[in-house]
């Protein structure tokens, strides 16, 4: 009782049983209709057939006379049937027939009538057993021209038993309907109950903490196939999450403690040996700054990478941003002995955060300008690029330097990896992490290529829908 | 100048009340936001320094209840909280500068003494003169001693923004912010490279020069 009641508090099993409701109660009309069709349908042949007939009996009347009335009358009497026949003269006096009572209105006045009767003689065995039945008639009358008076008619009961039998098949199909819907509604329901139980069952297992758990995809392809893939891209996205603080974890273990370590045992060399306070005081000045950049970078990739609120999203001339960030670098680069190249198209526009793509930019164009070893017979060039393919919005940042090896390009940007060669150079070993923290953030991506020679970074992002709102 | 500082770290504060004395700034202190708001709003300072996060009121809700008292003094915001939103909520709640914890003291001290003198009329001039140099707004024309210089619109900015606050120290960040708008900190020299560029165009061939770089804070303009 207790798991019916369950049963029944589950949203499918409440959806099939109103389903199964209106199902019935429109099959039930349906055969309703169809039951009350047949019945008047039934009805008006019996009517069309009394009317031919009696219309057949009056001619035979008029064109071979009375003689001949009389014997077909006697003759239709006498078969087995339902049909009813009278034949009076014009006094009312019997001349032939199968019924014996009948009301005498119906021979002084013609006309259609329905009445009861004593039934002279069965026309189906099972009746005869009760003595004689009421039989109930209905008859037209009508006056012949030879001055006799005929009565045809047919017994309803007939019918009336045909129509008990369609009703008789009327319950049984209705009953069929009920029992078979219940059956489907029931299959339909543990059907999708058991799904959405696989579903429960699984995401039980995921808050005990096997985050690696995942929802059942059948190969249906149906709709729950689709909820059950978006949550597991959605366990994937939190379990990526989570390894990725985790990451950070251990990352800020690692890299924060170096340097305070650093830290400390310069300022305990600096108390044990004397006279270098100063240098030791402004190194440490020096390596706390550091610890700070490193912290807020760490800080502001773990929040991209969280998703800042829409708030801080607003429609973004990104030409103006990527063109004012190549002007900011230009002269830098032009004191390195690297010419710095734009080609911006106008009017490009994104739904972003312009602190953080301006952040990313400037990532690129510091790391194209830091990293830079030239390529002999190869000019210096960084190249800031923006342009727009289909959808999408293209910001691009290529030098002409020696470049990342093919297998490091994916490495460089996780967090804190720094390749070899560049550990010489300042740096956190955060820069592309954040650009790839902000892409995504954006809903776009970060990819390193082969600029051959060089390093192409590009910032794959989504172009602004035209049609939405300007600000 | 005059100084209320409204911060509830007592060693920062300390730390703070002592080294802008050592600036010449006297500065009073609260530790928390009923004190601080109460003194703020019963006597005159040139600047308030008010940190974002206090006990008994946020400090926050000071800025805003002094500006709606219509209490223009100058409010710098420091705080933990450095995204970009929080710096924005913390600039429409009424504060006029916002500094990032943890921060140098140069960088403070410039922040302090450009936010007095915005309080100044000197904010609405149409030039500036240091010196023989002369800077007209409204004709975007810059000058040394009767003759023309010409400058890029952002030098143009950057004169602008050194010359408006002539005589004070502007740092790196600053001059990120207000002649760029971004709010980060370069990794690289790119503000060094920009001015000495500017340099060249306004102090090449005089004999004394008016750009000054402030070792370990940042630029200065002055005679």
């Amino acid at each position: 009782m207790r798991r019916l009641a369950v049963l029944w508090r589950t949203t499918t099993v409440r959806l099939t049983a109103l389903f199964m409701l209106f199902f019935v109660v429109f099959a039930v009309l349906l055969l309703g209709v169809i039951f009350w069709q047949s019945t008047v349908q039934l009805q008006r042949q019996q009517t069309e057939a009394i009317d031919k007939e009696s219309a057949q009996l009056q001619r035979l009347d008029r064109n071979n006379g009375f003689r001949a009335t009389i014997l077909a009358v006697q003759r239709l009497a006498a078969m087995p049937g339902p049909g009813i026949y009278y034949l009076a003269d014009p006094t009312g006096q019997v001349i032939v027939g199968n019924v014996s009572d009948l009301p005498a209105e119906i021979l002084s006045d013609p006309g259609t009538y329905s009445f009861n009767y004593d039934r002279q003689r069965p026309f189906s065995d099972d009746e005869a057993a009760d003595g004689p039945p009421r039989g109930m008639a209905m008859v037209r009358s009508a006056k012949l021209e030879s001055g006799l008076i005929l009565v045809v008619g047919r017994d309803v009961l007939e019918r009336r038993g045909f129509s008990a039998l369609i009703f008789q098949w009327f319950l049984f199909g209705a009953i069929g309907i009920l029992v078979f819907s219940m059956a489907a509604g029931l299959f339909t329901a543990v059907r999708v109950l058991r799904r959405v139980d696989s579903i429960t069952s699984t995401s039980r297992k995921i808050m005990s903490g096997s985050l690696s758990e995942r929802v059942p995809v059948t190969r249906r392809n149906d709709e729950f196939d689709g909820l059950a893939t978006n949550l597991n891209q959605m366990l994937d996205r939190i379990e990526q999450l989570m390894l990725g603080l985790k990451e950070v974890t251990d990352n800020v273990a690692h890299d924060l403690k170096t340097p305070l370590t650093r830290l400390r045992n310069r300022a305990e060399a600096a108390l044990r040996e004397g006279g270098h306070e100063r240098e030791a005081l402004e190194q440490t000045i020096e390596e706390s700054d550091r610890l700070i950049k490193t912290f807020n970078a760490l800080l502001l990739i773990a929040r991209a990478e969280a998703g800042t609120p829409t708030g801080a999203m607003s429609r973004l001339d990104l030409s103006a941003v990527v063109a004012d960030v190549a002007e900011l670098y230009g002269p830098l680069a032009e004191d390195e002995g690297l010419q710095l190249v734009t080609d911006v198209a106008p009017d490009v526009t994104v739904e972003a955060n312009r602190e953080l793509i301006g952040q990313a930019l400037v990532n690129l164009v510091e790391n194209a300008l830091k990293y830079y070893e030239p390529v002999p017979g190869v000019p210096g060039r960084i190249a800031v690029g923006l342009r727009r393919d289909g959808t999408r919005v293209l910001v691009e940042v290529a030098d002409t330097g020696k470049g990342i090896p093919a297998e490091d390009r994916k490495r460089v940007m996780e967090r804190f990896v720094r390749l070899e060669k560049s550990r010489t150079a300042p740096g956190s070993g955060l820069g592309l992490s954040l650009v790839a923290a902000v892409a995504r953030l954006h809903r776009g991506e970060l990819r390193i290529e082969d600029n051959a020679p060089g390093v192409r970074a590009v910032i794959d992002l989504p172009a602004a829908q035209i049609t939405s709102r300007s600000n | 100048m005059k100084i209320l500082l409204i911060e509830d770290d007592r060693e920062a504060a300390s730390y703070l009340i002592q080294a802008l004395d050592e600036a010449g700034h006297v500065t009073h202190h609260a530790s928390d936001g009923e004190t601080g708001y109460a003194m703020a709003s019963s006597m005159d300072y040139d600047v308030l320094i008010v940190d974002r996060m206090l006990p008994r009121r946020d400090g926050l809700s000071i800025v805003e209840s002094l500006r709606a008292e219509d209490d223009r003094t100058p409010v710098l915001i420091l705080s933990a909280l450095g995204e970009v939103d929080d710096r924005v909520t913390g600039l429409r709640a009424g504060g006029d500068d916002y500094l990032v914890k943890p921060y140098a003291f140069t960088e403070l001290l410039a922040r302090i003494e450009v936010l007095a003198r915005r309080a100044s009329p000197a904010e609405a001039a149409t030039s500036f003169a240091v010196g023989d140099l002369l800077l007209d707004r409204l004709s975007r024309k810059v000058e040394r001693d009767g003759e023309a210089i010409l400058l890029q619109p952002r030098e143009f900015r950057l004169l602008e923004y050194l010359m408006k606050n002539a005589g004070k120290v502007v740092t790196r960040t600053m001059l990120l912010e207000n002649v760029w708008d971004y709010h980060f900190d370069p990794q690289t020299n790119v503000i060094d490279v920009h001015m000495s560029r500017l340099r060249a165009k306004i102090d090449k061939g005089y004999a004394n020069p008016l750009l000054h770089t402030i070792r370990g804070a940042g630029y200065m303009i002055r005679e």
